[in-house]
Order: C-alpha cells, then sequence, then structure tokens
C-alpha cells in the first residue's frame, strides 16, 4: 500500500525537544511530584512540598517551599527556586528521565481523529465525511535519541529525534512519532502505558535498522558544523603557518648577525700577536660557529617542515577540531496502532468524488495519490484543486482553464 | 568558502543495553509517559524568556523593543556571544544591562569582567547599579583590591593589561566578559588585542557603534575574538568578499548571514525613538567688583600654589570650580585648609580670600537664578525646575535663599538614601517647586515629569553635564526641554562653556555621541578635567588663555568630525546587508 517511491516520507523525524518554559516546569513539577507520592500545598507563586520517608527518588525526604519563577526570595533557607535552571528542576528530571524508559501505549482509531492529508487540507476541495476501517492490529516501536555534536572551536550542539519503525515491514512512520509525542505531551496529562512485547532481540535489530536514518536527518546541521570547524582549522594552521614564518626570518636574522660576529673575530685571529689573547678568541669563535650550527639546523627543519606543509601540527590542528558525534538511543515505545483503509467523501461544488486510501491509526495516509489528468503526485506544495473529471491538481490547472 | 573539508566528522553509536534491559524488567510503566516528558524537557532550549524584566523598576529603566530584542537575540540566539553594533544614542548599555541581569537571574554569572575606556568605567558603574540594581566594583573605587579579588569588576582596558594586573585579569576564568568600544581591539598587533584574545571566558558581549574603522579587516578582527573561525582566515575573508580591484564588497548576502549570526545593529531609523526640542540658554553675568576680585585673587593663589607644588592638584583644582559656584562653597574649603594647617606658606593669602568672601554681599548668580525659577512658577506646570550645582554649601545656600523668596524647595544629595532619594523625587513631583540637586542625581533617576533644567554652575567633565541633561530630556519626555547655563563674565566657567561646550555643540548631541568623542580624545591620552585646569594655570596672559581654549577646542571639534565620519561611514557600509533586520 505505502507507495514505492517513498516520496511521502520526505521528513522521517520530528525534532522532540520541548521548549523549558516556566509552565512546563511546573505542570512537570507538579506531576512528578504526585506520582513518586508527595504532597503539594500551593500558596500562590510558593508550593509547600513534602516528600514522605521511604520515597524512591534523588530528593531528600522533608518539606520544602518551592519558589516558582520569578517569585522573590525570601531569607527562608527551606525555599528552594524551581526555574527552568533550578537544580531543583534539573535533579528531577535527571530522576524522572532514567526511570522508565521503555512502555507500550496504544493508539486506535477510537483514540484519535483521523488524520487529513496536508493536500488535501489545504485544499479548497471538502471533505463531507470521513471513515477509517481497521483491519489489522500493528504494531511499531518509536523511539528518542539524543544527538551530541562536539567540537573544539563550537559549542556542544545536543538535538533530540523520535523516529518510528514499524516492527513488520521495517518502514519508518513519521506521523506515528508525532503522535506519540502529542499524546504523552505535558498538556495532555496521563496516558495509559503497559509493559511492551517485543523481544529484546527484535528491538535491537530495529534500532541498529533506525541508527542511519536518524544520522541523516541531522546531516545539515552536522555539515554547517563541519564548515564551521573547518574554517576555524584552517584559521588556526594558517596563523601557524604565518608563526613560522616570523620565527625563521628571526632566526636567519640571528645567523646573519653570527656569521658578522664570526668574520669580526676571524679579522681579530690574524690581528692578535698574544697566545693567551689568541686562544680566548679561537674559544669564542668556536662558541658561536656551534651556536650557528644550531641555528641553521633550526632553519633547516624548519624549512623541510614548510615545504611538507607542517603535516604533524596540521594533524594536530585538524584533530582538535574534528567533530564527534554521538548517537545516544534514549527511549523506546512499543506502540500498537490499526491499519487499513480511510474513506473520504470529497465534496467540490456539485462535483462528489469518494477516495479509499491506506491509512493507519496515528499514522496517517500511507499511500500517496496522484492527480488523474497529469499524474503528479498530489503534496502540500500541490494540493488537490478540484474534482471536475476526477482528482486535479493545482499544477495542471492551464490543462482545463 | 564552500568546499572546506578539513577536519573529520566521527559518528558513534551509544549501545541501547540499558533500552533491552528494561524490556523485560520489572518496572512501572505507568511513569514511561513521564519519563518521555523528562527526556524532551532535557533536551529543549531553555525558557527563551527575559525573565528577570519583571523585576526592573519602571522608573528607573525605560526598556525599549529594539533593546529588549537585542538582548534577547544576544542571549538565545547567539549563545551568549554577540556583538552589539547599534547606531550611537539606541541604548547599548541597556541591551547588556538587561542581559546581565538576566544573567544574574539564571545564577550564569559567576564571574564578570567589563572592560570600558577609563573615562566611562565610573559611568557604567552607576548605570548598572541604579538601572538594574547590578553591584560592581570598579578598579577605581577605594576598595578595589585586585581582579583576583571581586567576582563582578568594571575596568579600563589599560588597567586590564597593564603589567601589575594582566597576570591576575588572564589568571581566571570569568563566566562573562563585556568589552565597551571594542572597535578600539580591532587592531591585532596591540596589547589590547593580546589582552582580550588570551582571556578566557564563557560568554562575551562587545559594544561598538563603529565596528569598522578604516577597512573590513577591524570586522575581521573583532568577530574573530568573539567567535573564532566563523570568518576562516584572514587572506581567505579578504579573497572572499573584498573585490580588490575595484576596493568593493563581494558576496554580500553571505557576510550578511554569517554576521547575522554574531553581530546586532539596530539603526535609529528603524526604532520610534523621538525626542523633543531642547532649547538652550546660556546666561552670562557681569560679577560685581567683590566678586570679581574674589575670583582674581583664588586664581592667582592656585596658579601660584600649583608652580610650587604640583601635587595639590585636585585642591586646587577644587577651589578655582568653587570660586564660580559660590562664595560659601570656596569659604568651607579654604577654612578647612587653614584648620588642617595644610597649607602653611600661603596662610596670610588664604586668611585675605576669607576676607574677600566676607565681603561679597550680593552673589550674583543666585539673584539671577530667581529670575529663572520666577519665570518657570508663571510658565510652567507647578513651576517645576531643576537646579544642578556641584557644591553642597552652594546647594544650602539656594535653598535657603529660595525658601526665603516663598518657593516650595527640595534638596537632594548623594547623603540621601535611596529610599529617601525616592521620597524626594517623588514629593518634587507632587508638590512642583524647585529641586537643588548635587551631581548625586546621576542615572537612573527619572524626572521626565519636568523640563526646565539649570545648570548653575558647570562641571569640567562634559559627561556630567550630559548626564544631568538626560535626567530630564529622555525618552518619555513629552514636552520641549529648557537648559539654562550660568555663568560669570571672564571666568573659566565662561570659557569651558562658550569656548569648549558651545563648540562641540555639547548641548545639542544626541545622548551618547559624547562618549564617542570622549574615548576618541582618551585615546589621544588626554584626560578633559586635566586639559582645563592645565591651560588655565599655564596661560601667561588673558590673550595665551584663550587662544588655549580655542585650540582645545579645534582638537575636540576634530574628534567630534572623525567620531561623525566613522558613523557616517559604518551606516554606508551596513546599509547594503540590511543588518537591522531580524533574523526571520
Amino acid at each position: 500500500m505505502v507507495s514505492s517511491k517513498g516520496s511521502t516520507w520526505g521528513r522521517a523525524m520530528t525534532d522532540a525537544a520541548i521548549a523549558v518554559t516556566q509552565s512546563a516546569v511546573e505542570q512537570f513539577t507538579e506531576q512528578y511530584l504526585a506520582s513518586i507520592g508527595c504532597s503539594i500545598e500551593k500558596q500562590g507563586g510558593r508550593w509547600a512540598v513534602t516528600v514522605p520517608e521511604g520515597t524512591e527518588t534523588e530528593l531528600a525526604t522533608g518539606q520544602y517551599i518551592l519558589r516558582c519563577g520569578d517569585e522573590q526570595s525570601t531569607e527562608n533557607e527551606d525555599e528552594e527556586p524551581l526555574h527552568p535552571e533550578s537544580s531543583f528542576f534539573q535533579t528531577i528530571l535527571e530522576d524522572s528521565s532514567g526511570r522508565c524508559p521503555v512502555g507500550n501505549i496504544s493508539i486506535d482509531a477510537g483514540s484519535t481523529d483521523i488524520a487529513i492529508p496536508n493536500w488535501l487540507r489545504t485544499s479548497d476541495v471538502e471533505v463531507s465525511e470521513v471513515d477509517f476501517s481497521p483491519y489489522y492490529d500493528r504494531t511499531a516501536l518509536v523511539f528518542l535519541f539524543t544527538l551530541d555534536i562536539e567540537t573544539v572551536s563550537d559549542y556542544q550542539t545536543e538535538l533530540l529525534r523520535s523516529v518510528a519503525v514499524d516492527v513488520r515491514s521495517e518502514v519508518v512512520l513519521p506521523g506515528l512519532a508525532d503522535t506519540l509525542l502529542e499524546k504523552t505531551s505535558l498538556e495532555r496529562g496521563t496516558t495509559e502505558s503497559d509493559a511492551p512485547r517485543i523481544e529484546t532481540s527484535r528491538a535491537e535489530k530495529l534500532i541498529d535498522h533506525v541508527r542511519p536514518t536518524v544520522v541523516e536527518e541531522v546531516r545539515p546541521t552536522i555539515n554547517d558544523i563541519h564548515q564551521e570547524a573547518s574554517r576555524a582549522a584552517d584559521a588556526e594552521v594558517e596563523e601557524y603557518r604565518q608563526m613560522q614564518q616570523q620565527r625563521m626570518e628571526e632566526l636567519e636574522e640571528t645567523v646573519a648577525s653570527l656569521s658578522s660576529r664570526i668574520d669580526e673575530l676571524n679579522r681579530e685571529i690574524n690581528q692578535e700577536s698574544g697566545r693567551e689573547e689568541h686562544v680566548e678568541v679561537l674559544k669564542k669563535r668556536k662558541g658561536l660557529k656551534s651556536e650557528l650550527d644550531e641555528v641553521e639546523a633550526e632553519i633547516e627543519d624548519l624549512r623541510n617542515r614548510r615545504e611538507q606543509g607542517f603535516p604533524d601540527k596540521q594533524r594536530e590542528i585538524r584533530d582538535r577540531h574534528s567533530i564527534e558525534v554521538v548517537v545516544t538511543p534514549r527511549s523506546m515505545t512499543e506502540v500498537d496502532y490499526e491499519s487499513g483503509e480511510a474513506e473520504f467523501e470529497l465534496a467540490d461544488g456539485s462535483w462528489r468524488e469518494s477516495l479509499t486510501v491506506g491509512y493507519g491509526s496515528g499514522v496517517g495516509v500511507t499511500e500517496d495519490v496522484y492527480c488523474e489528468n497529469c499524474n503528479q503526485r498530489l503534496s502540500e506544495q500541490n494540493p488537490l484543486r478540484s474534482l471536475s473529471g476526477g482528482l486535479r491538481c493545482s499544477e495542471c490547472r492551464g490543462a482545463d482553464n | 568558502m564552500d568546499g572546506y573539508d578539513l577536519v573529520d566528522v566521527e559518528v558513534t553509536h551509544e549501545d541501547a543495553d540499558h533500552l533491552l534491559r528494561s524490556i523485560d524488567s520489572s518496572e512501572d510503566r505507568e511513569e514511561h509517559p513521564q519519563t518521555l516528558q523528562a527526556i524532551r524537557l532535557q533536551a529543549g532550549q531553555p525558557d527563551s524568556e527575559l525573565r528577570s524584566l519583571k523585576q526592573l523598576d519602571e522608573n528607573s529603566v525605560k526598556m525599549l523593543e529594539h533593546q529588549v530584542d537585542a538582548a534577547y537575540r544576544a542571549l538565545f540566539e547567539m549563545d551568549g556571544k554577540a556583538l552589539l553594533a547599534d547606531e550611537v544614542g539606541l541604548g547599548k548599555t541597556i541591551e547588556v544591562g538587561m542581559i546581565l541581569k538576566e544573567m544574574h537571574f539564571r545564577e550564569t554569572d559567576d564571574s564578570v569582567l567589563i572592560l570600558t575606556p577609563a573615562q566611562l568605567a565610573k559611568q557604567w558603574q552607576a548605570e548598572l547599579l541604579e538601572k538594574f540594581g547590578l553591584d560592581f566594583v570598579c578598579n577605581y573605587d577605594d576598595e578595589f583590591e585586585g581582579f583576583d579579588a571581586h567576582d563582578y569588576i568594571i575596568a579600563s582596558i589599560d588597567t586590564a593589561k597593564s603589567d601589575r594586573h594582566r597576570t591576575t585579569v588572564l589568571g581566571r576564568d570569568w563566566d562573562v566578559l563585556v568589552l565597551d568600544e571594542a572597535h578600539y581591539v580591532k587592531n591585532e598587533e596591540t596589547d589590547r588585542y593580546d589582552l582580550i584574545d588570551s582571556l578566557s571566558y564563557n560568554y562575551a558581549f562587545f559594544l561598538t557603534a563603529t565596528p569598522i574603522q578604516n577597512e573590513l579587516t577591524d570586522l575581521y578582527n573583532v568577530v574573530s575574538l568573539l567567535r573564532p573561525g566563523l570568518f576562516g582566515t584572514r587572506d581567505v575573508f579578504h579573497h572572499y568578499f573584498v573585490d580588490t580591484n575595484q576596493d568593493t564588497l563581494v558576496n554580500r548576502d553571505e557576510l550578511q548571514d554569517r554576521l547575522n549570526s554574531v553581530m546586532i545593529r539596530n539603526r535609529r531609523a528603524d526604532t520610534d525613538i523621538d525626542f523633543t526640542d531642547r532649547t538652550i540658554d546660556t546666561r552670562t553675568f557681569d560679577p560685581s567688583p567683590d566678586e570679581r576680585e574674589l575670583y582674581q585673587a583664588v586664581s592667582e593663589y592656585v596658579k601660584g600654589a600649583y608652580s610650587e607644588d604640583q601635587g595639590q592638584k585636585l585642591v586646587l583644582m577644587l577651589l578655582q570650580k568653587e570660586v564660580v559656584s559660590s562664595p560659601a562653597a570656596l569659604e568651607v574649603t579654604i577654612e578647612k585648609r587653614l584648620d588642617e594647617q595644610s597649607e602653611l606658606t600661603h596662610a596670610d593669602e588664604l586668611q585675605s580670600i576669607l576676607d574677600l568672601i566676607d565681603q561679597v554681599e550680593t552673589v550674583t548668580k543666585q539673584e539671577r537664578l530667581l529670575d529663572i525659577v520666577e519665570e518657570a512658577r508663571d510658565h510652567v506646570e507647578m513651576g517645576r525646575v531643576i537646579v544642578f550645582t556641584q557644591f553642597r554649601a552652594t546647594q544650602r545656600e539656594l535653598l535657603d535663599r529660595l525658601a526665603a523668596e516663598g518657593y516650595t524647595v527640595h534638596a537632594f544629595h548623594g547623603g540621601h538614601s535611596s529610599e529617601e532619594k525616592e521620597q524626594i523625587v517623588e514629593r518634587f513631583e507632587d508638590e512642583g517647586g524647585v529641586l537643588v540637586s548635587t551631581d548625586a542625581m546621576s542615572e537612573g533617576r527619572n524626572l521626565q515629569f519636568c523640563n526646565i533644567m539649570v545648570n548653575y554652575d558647570l562641571p569640567w567633565n562634559p559627561m556630567r553635564v550630559e548626564q544631568r541633561i538626560g535626567r530630564i530630556h529622555r525618552i518619555g519626555q513629552k514636552r520641549d526641554v529648557y537648559i539654562f547655563n550660568m555663568a560669570l563674565k571672564d571666568t573659566v566657567e565662561e570659557y569651558v562653556l562658550e569656548r569648549l561646550y558651545h563648540k562641540i555643540d555639547l548641548f545639542q548631541q544626541t545622548v551618547g555621541e559624547l562618549s564617542s568623542i570622549l574615548t576618541r580624545l582618551e585615546e589621544s591620552g588626554t584626560s578633559f578635567e586635566d586639559e582645563i585646569f592645565e591651560r588655565l594655570v599655564s596661560a601667561d596672559s588673558e590673550v595665551d588663555l584663550e587662544n588655549d581654549f580655542d585650540a582645545m577646542a579645534v582638537d575636540l571639534q576634530e574628534q567630534r568630525d572623525l567620531a561623525e565620519k566613522l558613523e557616517e561611514f559604518n551606516s554606508g557600509v551596513f546599509e547594503g546587508f540590511d543588518l537591522g533586520e531580524s533574523d526571520d
């Protein structure tokens, strides 16, 4: 049922990070504290929290006053600030993020609205009725992955991506990842979750199956960072090269000065009549000559390295600027969904059309639909325009005008 | 500049063992949705609101949209490393104040170093304290004990780079570095550049209205300090962005894209700042014969004493300023010197000055002030006038005299607590009348409900004059503003007013313009007050003195023209980039 062209799946993943606003912080904290059995008594922007003995949490037991957001602080030592960067909030996030990374959630037709595809939603053609007939129960896995991109010259970039994959067909289902994130969002409140049924070996295979997709999806970001790191490395190599050039010039000046002093001593040697003075000058000349040899050797070494383009230094700089992308699977949700067909009753003036397409609950329409006039694929950019003489896309408007 | 491929990208896949183990574990699955939320929040961008703004006192600081926007972008879109390059007068200091306030609120500012030109350090300190409640120590404070002894420091960049302090400045990791007038580090071969290049910091905010001083390399150097590598090597940068044949810019779009990731430039034309008109009325008066005699005696004493001992410069400068402010102000200092016996060789001279003070029966300026306040009483809402003086003794006399004449008076000076100061300003607003203030009424006080100001005496530091004017002529002032300057003829005050301040149009300048002129002066190693004093005491004749002041005015004028040209030049360069646009 899914088009082999696969073009519907231009976007395989969802940016799963949530903006950490004060209200999100308060909402999450409240839900978390309630879930571990703490009591909360709210007095405006101050919450009196009691963490009972024996509670499984990183938080110390006892009583706290949580001061929300920009509430003015008092001298009370038991007060803890609660805002996105507060240590209290960071502690509960840390605790909660590791508690239960695997679960099972059902997304059946009854719990979600039927999703109208973009090419129809942006169209003037009206959807008068829609009906979904589920035929099969299907299972998918939805993963959250963090991608840490680290360089020396840039700050660390951390991305969170969600990706859904059908357990049997191994096809990536972006619509399903979106639906799951929406269903489990803070605003939606509680969602039931059970133990997963999938076998460990199958889960492992599917994680490995989606890893390359995850990396490819963030490739543009990696490329941007890569370019900037390359420029920074290049600037550093150039700086080093100039420094060495400068050093070489300094050394050449030293050579000139040593040579002229040696010449001077040569003249002195010829003129010195006393033996002691003669020996003294010879010693001096020897000292200067060995100094000259050392400097010349250093110049030679520099020259050689320059000719080779300072390979060691280049390697060192480039190694230091190299980029490391660390891909870490953070959670796995087994999602039970239903697959079948959706029937859209369409109306366009006096024209009526009934369209039946493959559909999955939470996934959306699973097959591509084409213009019956020009055979172009319908999409958000090329929505359905009319039903006159079948499904007509926006791009073949000229054909019948 | 595309096609770079000099560094490797290594992708490492962490194993999924913890997930696989969790499949068969007996953990409470009901918590799974909450775990998903926690992971998503952990990866989320920090709340991108300026949360500290609600805590700011609207009476202390009026924030404009472009300033809030700049602070927001610098913090959240530029990851705390930004070049704030607004045109002059749009409030870059306020933008930094907001940024620092927000960082303070978020506890990401354990150590902050603000480097400024020497003349602006104290002003920065006062502004941050009064507008944002941020308490910094300045390297000119008595309590300053070195760069390793405090966590919030404002210092002149030259002090920081001096041999005495350099090691301690570089010896610590600063959370935040602020660099004012950043174009002075444009040259990579200077000690200043080297200092900034060697400093260790997490966040940095550089300020300049003229990122380009001579050539595009200036911009390259300043930006490279903030974001090394953004432009690659100097040669590549030149090759790519400058058409050397025609000396024009090429690849502007890409330059703009890159700059947009690090630089914010608001233009006056894009903001809704609209100042009302300002009328300057400078009134000079003939001193009475007694006053003239007193002025001459003091000037001669100052000249003589300074030629003998230059170490007394500050106190002599003070006397020279007091004599034109009021005999009362002068009297206090002279008596103090006699009591302390700090001046034994000239005791007779000082005594005779005291006698001359006694002789002055009518203080001309005081009489003339009555004309101004009288006029105000008749024409202005609640007769509100602010009279500024530098000296407490002058202030006391004025208050007594005005009260005796039946005016409602209010006193404002540095001896009041901040609560008292607030009450005084409130009473002045409610009751009207005359507020006589010392320069303790510096930044932060919002007095735009009054539109008449009198400079009863005149500071020799033009920044102070600008600050005084800024108290009433600020954003939010709805009426035209009148500034009265009072001076006695043939005195230093008249010279400073007529020959210097009027020449540079001090009283008509856009707020902020002056600092760029003064910073330029400082670059040439000049302190304004010292300059005035030196000319005063070293002139052999009246004609000499006038010529000296004219020469100083020419210098000032030149600096001003240069500052203006640069500003125009930068406007021209950046106009084509449309850099003032937001990054949407």
